[in-house]
Order: structure tokens, then C-alpha cells, then sequence
């Protein structure tokens, strides 16, 4: 268990920077998921944090020792792949000791170590099997069993979940939170699944282009996203934005209509964008509320009804549990509660 | 439901049942013609030899003499010599080659500027003809012509410069160096194919559980390249046993027959001494340890892969 500590890390290859300036307190214990379309610099910044990349600038920190040029071995880190990367040849006790066996632990040790995590794991039944004899849910398991059975500083996850079935990832989620809880490790966890960042985090570290956009509680992300970035991405389906210009408390969309602010959002800025989560938007019959929109298309996904709607030129969603809007006819209304709208300004930052 | 009638069967006049069983043959044919002249026919032919007197500078000859060859291989020094000589040439020889090839491989695998030149410039051995490859090593063996005797003086292993070819202690060790130089891009290729399938991150996840260089290549680099070194081995072995050219170009089976082998030895009683039925029994006993060797080296494949499931 261990304190981490990343201190303005930028990493280039040649002449691209993929990381800029990343700063981030990790505390003893926390679970921490970076989070972040593909190619927006988490993977590099966790393999960084494993050895497994050069730090270009900046430094990485465990428990206050700077880790920059040790190699991998040396950080007593553990790491998840997203292929599990197990060694082929060996079984999967093997699999599981290859670390103890080469730091010469003594036998009954490693025998011991080796069968309290396969039970903690459900592999006890499978430890004399290769991993081509496995399911994708087993080698995933068995990759974290090589994982706990070293007790290391820290945890790291490479989308450890991406190669299995829907049902399954959502079961191993509950499982890795629920070890997390037993284990109390310190471990940082890379995915594109804004649903894994939200369920798993105790923080999350919205990353895009190479920079941190927010950290924050799950919550906070949901609730007081940063910027636009963050608010598009944190949340299914997206967030619904309306650009306009601010001015006498009220938005003017494109199309000249309008939407009335809240007293607590400033009263004239000029251009920018109202962002509303699509579950607090009220349906209404057309002519019945703020805005009448037309319906595009109607989702059931069975807990809810997403509509798709056209409103001043660009898509906008609901997601309601009323049935009745299964077939909503081709315009409804939609009015916002004041108490669940955004306003980013013209930079897309939070106002 | 309405019963369909079962249509009665009536007998096909016998022309057409004639051809209908033919059928199939008349498709194969082309191919099947071509099996057994192409293999069939030199295969029996070659064999029927080992049975026969055939000398082409006695035109008596041809008759069947049943086993007389092999009681004749059996009390042949030369031959028995020219087995053991085959075992240490194919074995010092594949040995070698193997060991260069994996180290050639595994420099290729790691990028440096220029690796693309280096990996193609590598391969040349393997273009170059074996007449060639001979002649060229026998001369660079030559005191006369050659440099290698003389570096091998400054070096203080030799104490004058002399032909390693013409020294029955030493003369093996000459085409096997040829064989060696000539036979490693085929291991280099095939294991550097191999090493590029390997999943780099296996790599990682070792290093990040305490693997060191040598301990990665160990237990994961070998494991995972020995099936192709086993198959390989199996190929080249069969090959390198059958490879009489730089044998007959460098020193002719010579000196003294120190480097005579089973096949150069078929040669040599083949066209030198012209009897192509004892040559024929050679190299039929050649074939028959060969295969046996093959078999051995397969079932032990079997039972190693049967051990990984």
C-alpha cells in the first residue's frame, strides 16, 4: 500500500507530446480510474507509472521515493493487461507464482499464497490448467490472481475488462470493487467505459489530448462537470447541448427562441452553451412546455425510453421511464428543471 | 397426408454403370499419372538398384543379387566410418548453425538504424550457390591464396600456416564452418519469425514481475520458440545428413576419408566408382535411418505437445 504522487509529467515521442503537465495526488488506498477517449494519453500515463514507458519530464513518486529510472522490478507495482498477458506455457498456479518463484520464496509459502488468492478468485478448481484451456472471464481472473498473490505497493489496470462479454464485465466490475474493499490496495485504473470510471472510482481523472480535464468524486464529474468535455463524456446517453447567446437572463438559440436562466447563472455573457443531462429533461405533450422539438426516433431499452429529438437544428435526447412516450407522435415539448442546467462559457469552461 | 410413390429401381444398362465407376478415376487420372511417374517410378526404380549388380563399365552386370550389398555394407570399414562421420558433420554442424542463427535472430529483434539493411544483407548466405560456397571457403582455407590459415597463426591456434583441409585430425571442421556460414539465415529467418510472433506484452507483464533480461528469454522467449526449433532441427538435420556438395567441392571425402559421409560416400561409389547398385544399398540404408530418425523426433513432438494440453 502506498501514497503516489505525479509531479508535471509530459511525455513526447519525437516530436509529438502525448502528455502535458499531469499533476495528481493519489492517497493511501484510493482507487483511482483514468478515464478518457482512446488516444487522450491514459494508457501511456499508467505505463509510465509501470516502467514500462520513459518519463520524458516531470516525476512519478510511490511512498515518496522517485520511481523515473528504476526499471519496472524495482517499483513493486502490479499490472492488469487487457490481454491478461499470461504466460502461455504454464499452468496456472505457475502462472500465478512466476513473480514469488523469482524472488526465491520458499516453497510452502508461495503454495500457500498461490491457493488464498486462487480461492479468493474461484480458481482453486483450475490451477493445473493452461490458460488456452480457460474462458476469457477465467484468464482474467488468473491475471489478477498474479496480481494479489505479490501484495504489491500498487495496482495497475490496463482496461483490464475491454476483451470480455457485456454481462461478464459487469460482474467482474462488482468483483474488482468488491477486492479493492478486502484488499485496500492503492490502484489506478485505465478505460474508456465512463460506466466502469462511474461504478469503480473512488476518483476519477477525466483525461483528453493529453491533459487532465477533472478530477473528482464519481459524483462531482456527474453533477459539476468542468468543462464540456467532461460533460459530454461522463454520462449515457450524453448530455444535450443548446448554444446560444446569454443576455437579460435568458439563452437565445439559433432558431431566435428562447430559454429562461436560472437567477443563480450569470445574466448576460454573450456566447454559450447550455448543457442539460438527458433524464432531467421533462417530456411534455407539444405546446406544453419551454421548447417543442420534433421526434426523430424512439429507443426502449426497456428501464427507460430514449426519444431522439431535433431541437433548434441539432440532436437532442430524453430519457424517461413514463411509457406513455413510446409513441410520442412527431413533436413533444421539453422544459428543463432550473436545477439540473449547465452553462459553459465561450472556452467551454463552467460557469 | 399423400403418399408419394417409392420410385421403383431400375437396373442402368451395364455401359453406364461401367462409367459412372470410372468416373471419378477419369478426374484424379491427371494427377495420379503425374504422382507416379514424377515419384513412384525413380522411387521403385532406385530401390530395385540396391538389389541389383549394376556397374556401367561392366556390361555383364544387372543381374539380381538379392542382399549381397548389404552383407558387403556390412563388412565395409569406409561405410562404417563414413556413419560416424555423418553423425559428428550433421551433428556439429545443425549444433552450430542453431547456435548462430538464435543469436543472429535475437540481435535482428531488437530495432537499431539500419536493421532493415542488416536483416536483408544477413540472408546473402543462403542466395549463394553451395558449389560456390565450397570453392570459396576451400580457398579461404588455403595458406596460399587464403587468409584464414595466417590469422589463425597470428592468433597462436596454428603453428604454421597450413590447409585445415589437408589435416585428417582437423579437415571436418572445414566444411562444417562452410556448412555453418551457408546454414544459418535458415535458422536466423525461421526463429526471427518466430520471435516477432511473441506477444511484447508477455515481456512486460515479466519485467513488471521481477524478470531479468535472462530470465525472460528463459522462460519465455525458449518456451515459446521450441516448437519451431524442434521442427526446425528436424528439417535441416535430414538436410545437413543429405548434403553432399561442399563435402565433394572442399575436400572430396578426403583426406584419408576423414571426411567421407554416408552421402558423399553414395557419390563417390555412384559416379567415381560408377556401381550404382552399392550405391543404391547406401543410400537406401540412409534413407531407412533417416526416416527413423524422423520418427523418433515426431513422437517426441507429440508426447511434448500432448504434456501442454
Amino acid at each position: 500500500m502506498a501514497t503516489m504522487e505525479i509531479r508535471s509529467v509530459s511525455k513526447n515521442y519525437g516530436t509529438i507530446r502525448v502528455l502535458d503537465d499531469i499533476n495528481l495526488q493519489i492517497g493511501d488506498g484510493e482507487f483511482i480510474v483514468l478515464v478518457g477517449p482512446s488516444g487522450c494519453g491514459k494508457s501511456t500515463l499508467l505505463r509510465m507509472i509501470a516502467g514500462l514507458e520513459e518519463i520524458t519530464g516531470g516525476e512519478i513518486r510511490i511512498d515518496d521515493r522517485v520511481m523515473n529510472t528504476l526499471p519496472p522490478k524495482g517499483r513493486d507495482i502490479a499490472m492488469v493487461f487487457q490481454s491478461y498477458a499470461l504466460y502461455p506455457h504454464m499452468s496456472v498456479a505457475d502462472n500465478m507464482s512466476y513473480s514469488l518463484r523469482l524472488r526465491k520464496t520458499d516453497k510452502p509459502t508461495i503454495t500457500q499464497k498461490v491457493r488464498a488468492a486462487s480461492v479468493k478468485l474461484g480458481l482453486d478448481a483450475l490451477l493445473e490448467r493452461k490458460p488456452k484451456a480457460l474462458s476469457g472471464g477465467q484468464r482474467q481472473r488468473v491475471a489478477m490472481g498474479r496480481a494479489i498473490v505479490r501484495q504489491p505497493k500498487a495496482f495497475l489496470f490496463d482496461e483490464p475488462l475491454s476483451n470480455l462479454d457485456a454481462r461478464l464485465r459487469e460482474q467482474m466490475r462488482a468483483e474488482i470493487r468488491k477486492l479493492h474493499r478486502e484488499l485496500g490496495a492503492t490502484s489506478i485504473y485505465v478505460t474508456h467505459d465512463q460506466v466502469e470510471a462511474m461504478t469503480l472510482a473512488d476518483r476519477i481523472v477525466a483525461m483528453h489530448g493529453g491533459h487532465i480535464q477533472q478530477v473528482g468524486t464519481p459524483l462531482d464529474l456527474y453533477d459539476r462537470p468542468a468543462n464540456l468535455f467532461v460533460a459530454g463524456f461522463i454520462g449515457s446517453p450524453g448530455m444535450n447541448f443548446l448554444a446560444g447567446d446569454v443576455a437579460g437572463g435568458v439563452l437565445r438559440l439559433s432558431d431566435g427562441r428562447q430559454v429562461a436562466l436560472p437567477e443563480t447563472m450569470p445574466a448576460a455573457m454573450g456566447g454559450a452553451t447550455l448543457g442539460i443531462r438527458p433524464e432531467h429533461v421533462l417530456p411534455a405533450p407539444a405546446g406544453q412546455g419551454a421548447l417543442d422539438a420534433t421526434v426523430d426516433l424512439v429507443e426502449p431499452t426497456g428501464h427507460g425510453i430514449i426519444l431522439h429529438l431535433t431541437l433548434a437544428g441539432a440532436v437532442f435526447k430524453v430519457l424517461t421511464h413514463d411509457r406513455r412516450w413510446l409513441s410520442p407522435g412527431p413533436a413533444i415539448a421539453v422544459s428543463f428543471p432550473p436545477e439540473a442546467l449547465h452553462l459553459f462559457n465561450a472556452e467551454g469552461l463552467r460557469v | 397426408m399423400t403418399a408419394t410413390p417409392i420410385p421403383i429401381p431400375t437396373r442402368r444398362p451395364l455401359r453406364q454403370r461401367v462409367a459412372l465407376t470410372l468416373e471419378p478415376w477419369l478426374y484424379c487420372a491427371p494427377v495420379l499419372i503425374l504422382i507416379t511417374a514424377v515419384m513412384l517410378v525413380p522411387l521403385i526404380l532406385g530401390i530395385s538398384y540396391a538389389f541389383r549388380d549394376i556397374q556401367l563399365l561392366n556390361p555383364f552386370s544387372g543381374g539380381f543379387v538379392g542382399l549381397d550389398h548389404f552383407q558387403a555394407l556390412g563388412q565395409d570399414a569406409a561405410f562404417l566410418r563414413a556413419l560416424r562421420n555423418t553423425l559428428w558433420w550433421t551433428g556439429a554442424s545443425v549444433f552450430l548453425q542453431l547456435s548462430f542463427g538464435l543469436i543472429l535472430a535475437l540481435l535482428l529483434n531488437v530495432p537499431f538504424a539500419g536493421r532493415g539493411i542488416a536483416q536483408s544483407l544477413v540472408f546473402l548466405p543462403w542466395a549463394v550457390p553451395t558449389f560456390l560456397a565450397g570453392l570459396n571457403w576451400a580457398w579461404l582455407f588455403n595458406p596460399v591464396i587464403g587468409p584464414i590459415p595466417h590469422w589463425l597463426t597470428a592468433l597462436g591456434l596454428m603453428e604454421e600456416p597450413s590447409n585445415i583441409l589437408s589435416d585428417p585430425q582437423i579437415a571436418m571442421w572445414g566444411p562444417i564452418v562452410a556448412a555453418t556460414w551457408w546454414g544459418i539465415p535458415f535458422f536466423a529467418i525461421t526463429l526471427l519469425a518466430a520471435l516477432q510472433s511473441i506477444p511484447k506484452d508477455l515481456y512486460e507483464a515479466a519485467s513488471i514481475d521481477g524478470a531479468s533480461p535472462i530470465q525472460r528469454f528463459f522462460s519465455i522467449t525458449l518456451p515459446y520458440l521450441a516448437p519451431v526449433i524442434a521442427i526446425t532441427v528436424l528439417l535441416r538435420t535430414v538436410w545437413v545428413a543429405n548434403f553432399a556438395d561442399l563435402i565433394i567441392v572442399m575436400t572430396n571425402g578426403g583426406p584419408a576419408d576423414r571426411t567421407q559421409t554416408v552421402a558423399s560416400y553414395i557419390f563417390t561409389q555412384a559416379f567415381r566408382r560408377l556401381d550404382f547398385g552399392y550405391a543404391s544399398a547406401v543410400a537406401l540404408v540412409l534413407l531407412a535411418l533417416l526416416l527413423a530418425y524422423s520418427m523418433v523426433i515426431l513422437v517426441f513432438r507429440q508426447k511434448l505437445s500432448n504434456r501442454d494440453r
